[in-house]
């Protein structure tokens, strides 16, 4: 999609967003535009995973609003087959690699389902040969990576990963920096992460919003 | 016990020289249980995946009463049904009395708990990150009702091999409806019963190796799903 740099993608205004009813996450304004990842940083409990479910449209918020590209979100699905998210603890279909890789690009009654799929396997450093596989054949390491190409695939504006290295190694958690700066590169993709660990967010971005117990305590000016 | 090994070698005589009373039996019994499993799959599986998926009024109410109707007697489901399709009964006019039709009622309904309830359990149990997996990639409606029934088939095929198990296994929904009527209504379970009445063990025993063969078959499937479904 054509993305006005001029308009926010995402503008979060008085938003209050928890489950059940009960709030977890406070945001009074937020602004993210088009220009590069963005990394969500705090400790356990500070609210980064509600905030990605927020703008992965999985959660509606409480009360505030949630406007995606200048128009609110979630009339008429509005922006939410423009973002996807990788969960922290991905889940894969109970089917082969391929289906699993193509299940979101049938979803969107996407053309060329099978060159995308073995493209998005490319970028995550798997073979085409890999489609084959079933899901209880792959270690928690190759899980991880499938669920990502899946993501991938679908080429949407918005990329959301939720602590993307964890309980991977350091050459995975290299290759998943360099597969975030690939999407941005090749299809312009806005990344979103949520992650505590700077070490490895040094390789990715430098734009860093602070959360702590369920507010934003500091953001890039 | 001279009898019970003449009866073994007599049963398998009978069985591999193709002996059309016995095969009668099976045919009989393989038709009415694939009638049966066909209705209450068909109406069995939309309504546990429901029952398992939606919040509704009453939801738990309905849950209780296909939790207990699990373990209904055989025989309660042949007499409800009989009261039902006799001559006298509100459906006596489709004369479904002693035909394989009427058995398959009372069949339907000890194999539907079944479907359902074990359909509703693996659809509440089924992994909770699938929705939130299923609408990042981009389903919604109902292919995102068709994908989680989906990730719960193996679960699904196991209530079915389970409600199998269940009605090729009864006798008295077959007894009561059908009436054992030779060459007609009798079944495994019926003939067996019969047979060893009459003191007749070699087609008892014949009957019973394929009964339990058929029993071997439906728990190596078992096995093997919930092998599946555990990957």
């Amino acid at each position: 999609m054509t993305i006005d740099a001029r308009i926010p993608v995402y503008q979060l205004n008085d938003i209050v967003c928890g489950y059940e009813g009960k709030p977890v996450l406070r945001v009074e304004s937020l602004s993210l535009y088009d220009d590069g990842p963005v990394a969500f940083v705090g400790h356990n409990g500070s609210g980064k995973s509600t905030l990605l479910n927020l703008l992965a449209f999985l959660l509606p918020p409480i009360s505030g609003e949630l406007m995606f590209q200048g128009a609110t979100a979630g009339e008429s699905g509005r922006g939410s087959l423009d973002a996807t998210m990788l969960l922290q603890d991905p889940y894969l279909l109970r089917r082969s690699v391929f289906e699993n890789v193509a299940y979101g690009l049938k979803a969107r009654g996407m053309k060329d389902v099978r060159s995308r799929v073995v493209e998005a396997l490319e970028m995550v450093g798997l073979s085409p040969d890999f489609a084959r596989r079933l899901w209880y054949q792959l270690s928690g390491g190759e899980a991880r990576r499938v669920a990502l190409a899946s993501r991938l695939a679908l080429r949407t504006k918005v990329l959301l990963l939720d602590e993307p290295t964890a309980n991977v190694d350091e050459e995975s958690a290299q290759l998943i920096a360099q597969v975030i700066l690939d999407a941005r590169r090749m299809w312009g993709a806005l990344p979103l992460i949520a992650t505590h660990d700077l070490q490895w967010l040094d390789s990715v971005t430098q734009r860093r919003i602070f959360m702590r117990r369920g507010r934003i305590e500091r953001q890039p000016a | 016990m001279n009898f019970l090994s003449e009866g073994f070698l007599q049963g398998f005589d009978l069985l591999f020289s193709g002996d059309e009373e016995v095969w009668s039996a099976v045919f009989e019994t393989l038709k009415l249980s694939s009638l049966s499993m066909l209705v209450s799959l068909l109406i069995g599986i939309p309504a546990g995946f429901a029952l398992g998926h939606f919040s509704f009024p009453g939801r738990r109410a309905v849950r209780l009463l296909v939790d207990t109707l699990l373990s209904i007697p055989t025989v309660v489901v042949g007499l409800f049904v009989y009261a039902f399709i006799s001559n006298r009964g509100p459906l006596g006019s489709f004369e479904l009395l002693f035909t394989t039709s009427g058995m398959a009622i009372g069949q339907t309904i000890l194999a539907l708990p079944i479907i359902m309830a074990l359909t509703a359990s693996a659809v509440e149990n089924t992994d909770r990150r699938l929705r939130f997996t299923l609408l990042t990639l981009g389903a919604r409606g109902r292919r995102l009702l068709l994908s989680t029934l989906w990730e719960a088939r193996h679960q699904i095929l196991l209530a079915a091999v389970t409600a199998y198990g269940r009605v090729t296994a009864e006798v008295g929904v077959s007894m009561m409806l059908g009436g054992n009527i030779k060459w007609h209504t009798r079944t495994i379970t019926t003939a067996i019963t019969l047979e060893t009445g009459k003191g007749n063990f070699a087609t008892g025993i014949a009957l019973g190796v394929l009964l339990l063969s058929l029993s071997f078959v439906l728990n190596w499937s078992v096995s093997f799903l919930r092998g599946r479904s555990a990957a």
